[in-house]
């Protein structure tokens, strides 16, 4: 620590708790240098003058240290710690699992208008009553998302600040998407129903790193697809002619546009939500072609069908106009953001084969 | 280890060329033109060894279902046990010339300098210092098909504990073993200097694997190529384990498909009930005591439209690169594990035959 930071501190009779400057040198540290202004610009803790005297030419560890140095002048406590690390998770969202949880009313009971602070202090107060050792922080961003960070500490031990838990709750609906939760679950949901004036919460079978996606999926921002009885023709949309050589023709010609059309009204014109995986559970019975004289039994043949790609929905778009599936594709498939879900449980129905997506 | 999937052979001329560096790491050089068989005499009798059992080097059309053959009894158990639950790489061996089974000794001495030195290049190291490197070639006995088998081989790299004590362990941190089961139906009357053991397995840095083929290379004017496995006979693989009786815990039979030709990369990866999947491999597989093509592609066809039956997917357009069941698991790169000793010599044999395979 250079000697102006140990006087600054002096001074003030405080002196940084070391754990807290590790973690901010740690946190600092992961940030990559090209972002390492921008957020300590946001995070509004170090002064202007403080902010110019870093330089980000030189190597990340001496970057932290001077920054914990600064940090160490303005007399940092667990709580700004946090709200750095609030800032860097919120730009790199998409590095992480959420998982959706939807919260619901009982029946009869009116939603009342939301209050922040009243929301703030009733939350805080039912996960301390329960424990006494967490660390709490919240941070609201524009479209009314209101990130909570907390790190869980046990009855003896001091909260883990690495492994701190993430929820963003938009006070407008009834869902909050939750991240690195490991236990503990009981006590935070039963905080936010608490807080929030609902009665229940459950978790849905939807989970992705896309966070953005997923409140796609919810709050239906995707585009939807109608599901009409006539597909349009493809003339209706503006397509210019192709100066093409008339001695080339194209077989099947009228296929490729019919595979074109029924994958566009199943899945919709826009651009798919981001999700990474699927998981079908299937417990149908095995029915081969009639030929095949296979399994007769009627017990279901059991399998988990798991489905993964950076970009699922994209990928499965895909496949009927590359020939490897055919058009309309299933709708176990085509149903995920409009049944929000991407864990199925499939049954076999009495009668005719159909997806019936169960619950778990 | 994703590899490209095509065969990598080492380029023997390169190893002599100066500024190769010595280490030719397996899959940074491709064959474009293949096994270069006519460099020597000795090497373009590879060509005769190779009774004609397939046609054009097409898949047999049947295969004996190995009997769980108990281990002959001179079997080491603790070295077998070594050998299950491992990854391992797979190479084809062609056979080696002038290999004694009486030199092992001598062959570990000049094995363990060899690797030395070449780990040395381009470090400044004092001479004669050894970086505490070990190389051990034992025999891997009971790991025989028939009779006329070649004794198995095991090559270890340990690295000498620095802790001062004297029965302080050495780390092995590369393994490699070499074995031929069942070969002899498939090779013809062998030369006497020649010793045939056609299956090299390899676990450990890519770097010493390297390290150790070229010495062998070198020495017994062998050639070592990735041993690569076809979604054909990954199906063989799929349909011959999971028609295994076993007496343990069964595992899921899962089939890892890839989808080619789309712009966002999809994986599908189907798990199917061990008992169920038996349950159709039993229903389907009609010959005693072995398994024809039919059985195999009637056994997928099934997989395959069951799967369509719910998803209107073609798993048939789709590439088959990994299966996993309760015996074993394969990766269409080359790469394997075994989970049991008591189908060890079953998976091998069938190993075996690929890697005679690949040499014609």
């Amino acid at each position: 620590m250079s000697a102006s930071g140990r006087r600054g501190a002096l001074d003030s009779g405080f002196t940084m708790d070391e754990t807290v400057a590790e973690y901010i040198r740690r946190t600092v540290l992961k940030i990559p240098r090209h972002e390492i202004m921008e957020m300590l610009t946001m995070w509004e803790f170090l002064s202007k003058t403080q902010l110019q005297t870093i330089n980000v030419h030189q190597i990340k560890e001496r970057i932290s240290q001077e920054v914990v140095e600064l940090c160490e002048e303005n007399s940092a406590s667990i709580k700004q710690a946090a709200i750095l690390d609030m800032i860097y998770n919120h730009t790199y969202r998409n590095k992480k699992v959420w998982t959706v949880y939807q919260m619901t009313k009982a029946a009869g009971e009116e939603t009342d208008s939301f209050n922040l602070a009243d929301f703030k202090y009733k939350f805080k107060r039912s996960l301390r009553s329960a424990l006494k050792n967490v660390t709490i922080n919240f941070r609201e961003y524009e479209d009314n998302a209101i990130w909570i960070r907390i790190a869980w500490g046990t009855q003896y031990t001091k909260p883990n600040q690495y492994k701190a838990t993430y929820v963003v709750y938009h006070s407008q609906t009834p869902y909050v998407f939750i991240s690195s939760l490991r236990s503990s679950l009981p006590l935070l949901c039963q905080a936010l129903v608490h807080a929030s004036n609902y009665h229940d919460i459950h978790e849905m079978e939807l989970r992705s790193r896309c966070i953005d996606s997923l409140k796609d999926i919810v709050f239906k921002r995707y585009s939807q697809t109608f599901q009409t009885y006539h597909p349009r023709p493809l003339q209706e949309r503006n397509v210019p002619p192709e100066k093409v050589d008339p001695r080339i023709i194209q077989e099947n010609k009228r296929e490729k546009e019919r595979i074109q059309s029924v994958n566009q009204e199943v899945f919709g014109e826009g651009l798919q939500p981001k999700i990474e995986f699927a998981q079908y559970k299937l417990e149908t019975i095995f029915k081969g072609e009639p030929e095949m004289d296979i399994l007769t039994e009627k017990e279901p043949f059991r399998c988990v069908v798991k489905f993964s790609s950076p970009h699922l929905l994209e990928a499965l778009k895909s496949l009927a106009p590359a020939g490897m599936a055919d058009a309309p594709i299933s709708p176990l498939l085509t149903c995920i953001p409009q049944k929000a879900r991407n864990y199925f449980k499939i049954k076999e129905r009495k009668g005719i084969l159909s997806a019936s997506c169960l619950g778990p | 280890m994703r590899r490209s999937g095509r065969p990598s052979p080492w380029r023997r001329q390169d190893m002599d060329t100066p500024d190769s560096g010595g280490m030719t790491p397996l899959g940074r050089k491709t064959a474009e033109t293949g096994i270069n068989f006519t460099s020597t005499t000795r090497f373009s009798r590879g060509l005769t060894f190779i009774r004609t059992h397939t046609l054009f080097g097409q898949s047999p059309t049947r295969r004996i279902i190995p009997q769980t053959s108990l281990l002959q009894e001179n079997a080491d158990p603790q070295k077998i046990a070594f050998l299950l639950r491992k990854q391992w790489t797979l190479y084809s061996v062609t056979p080696m010339y002038k290999f004694s089974y009486g030199n092992l000794k001598e062959y570990s001495r000049l094995l363990s300098a060899f690797v030395a030195a070449e780990k040395q290049k381009g470090l400044a190291v004092e001479v004669g210092n050894d970086l505490g490197i070990k190389v051990t070639l034992s025999t891997l006995s009971g790991l025989k098909g028939t009779d006329q088998d070649q004794v198995a081989i095991l090559v270890q790299i340990a690295s000498r504990s620095q802790l001062p004590f004297e029965n302080a362990e050495d780390k092995v941190v590369w393994s490699g073993w070499f074995c031929c089961i069942s070969g002899d139906d498939l090779l013809e009357s062998v030369p006497e200097d020649f010793t045939c053991l056609s299956l090299f397995l390899a676990n450990g840095a890519e770097s010493y694997t390297a390290i150790v083929g070229s010495w062998f290379q070198k020495t017994f004017d062998c050639y070592f190529s990735r041993l690569t496995i076809s979604p054909l006979n990954l199906a063989w693989m799929a349909a011959m384990w999971t028609g295994c009786k076993v007496d343990s815990h069964m595992a899921a039979t899962e089939l890892v498909f890839s989808v080619p030709c789309i712009p966002q990369s999809l994986d599908i990866s189907y798990a199917i009930h061990p008992e169920d999947a038996k349950a159709l491999w039993d229903t389907v597989q009609k010959t005693p005591g072995e398994v024809t093509q039919e059985e195999v592609n009637l056994f997928m066809d099934c997989l395959y439209s069951h799967f369509h039956r719910h998803f209107k997917i073609h798993l048939s357009a789709t590439r088959l690169v990994k299966v996993s069941t309760t015996i074993a698991s394969a990766h269409c790169d080359g790469n394997i594990k075994i989970l049991h000793s008591k189908h060890l010599i079953g998976v091998l044999t069938l190993l075996t035959e690929l890697a005679i395979s690949q040499i014609q």
